[in-house]
């Protein structure tokens, strides 16, 4: 769904995330209900800030996370540290992020990627709408992705 | 030939090195920086032939690590790998010195296009 103030459509949002999956996770996304990931989960974030204000995020399933960066270290599975998995959905986050900020209005710049883990965590970006959200899934599960405009 | 990956995620700098050698680069011998500052520490030090950068990273980032190197007069060839790829920032990075802007999400072949004729040169 693209609500009327989004400046990237979801189209385009699930296009770069799906070039990104298939690229560097060999894992095809497909758009699907949108469904509150529940349990375990890893969030990344990178904020715009410039003639464009906001955030972008993503959400996946802790079993998403160690998938995707199992696959981008060639690891085996269950052999990476947590902090390798957050290195990987940081850099996935700052890739959808960098392709989302090259459609928006500019100058503008990127900040390095944020990654959060756990159970039960709250974001909040001060004074911040989401503006669009896309659920997608591969076979490792749910990835959520949202951007929040200031 | 000397190659330096400069990415401040280690995940990245792997790819980046995997990919080289898919791209029949896997000859040459790849060193790893995590920023700009360790990348302009590594081209004092090591002397690569060629420099690899991601623009986005903490301390310095990849267009200050180019613009420190010119302005000491390094020469080294330099090509950016990033996930930003507007047309400014193809243009400061051309202006700057760089030789390339290959965009993240990448393949093989973009990596072959792109260092083909500049590890020939």
């Amino acid at each position: 769904m693209t609500l009327a103030n989004a400046v990237v459509t979801a189209e385009q949002i699930t296009a770069i995330a799906q070039d990104v999956w298939s690229s560097f996770l060999q894992l095809d996304l497909l758009p699907v209900e949108n469904v509150p990931i529940e349990g375990s989960s890893v969030t990344g974030c990178v904020h715009v800030s410039g003639e464009w204000g906001g955030s972008i995020f993503l959400q996946c399933p802790a079993g998403h996370a160690q998938v995707a960066a199992e696959a981008m270290f060639a690891a085996d599975p269950g052999s990476l540290a947590a902090e390798e998995i957050s290195d990987a959905l940081g850099e996935l986050t700052n890739m959808i992020g960098g392709n989302i900020k090259s459609l928006l209005p500019a100058p503008s710049t990127l900040s390095i990627p944020s990654v959060a883990t756990g159970d039960t965590y709250t974001v909040r970006v001060p004074g911040a709408v989401v503006i669009e959200h896309v659920a997608l899934a591969c076979g490792a599960g749910d990835l959520h992705i949202s951007i929040w405009k200031v | 030939m000397k190659i330096l990956i400069v990415d401040d995620s280690k995940a990245m700098r792997m790819i980046v090195t995997r990919t080289l050698r898919q791209a029949g680069f896997g000859d040459h011998e790849f060193l790893e920086a995590e920023n700009g500052a360790e990348g302009l520490a590594l081209v004092d030090t090591a002397a690569p032939d060629l420099v690899l950068s991601d623009w986005n990273m903490p301390e310095v980032n990849g267009i200050e690590f180019l613009q420190a190197l010119r302005a000491k007069g390094n020469q080294v060839r330099f090509g950016f790998v990033t996930s930003e790829s507007t047309d400014t920032m193809r243009s400061l990075a051309s202006e700057s010195g760089a030789l390339f802007l290959i965009a993240k999400p990448f393949t093989a072949d973009t990596f072959a296009d792109a260092l083909g004729g500049v590890l020939a040169a």
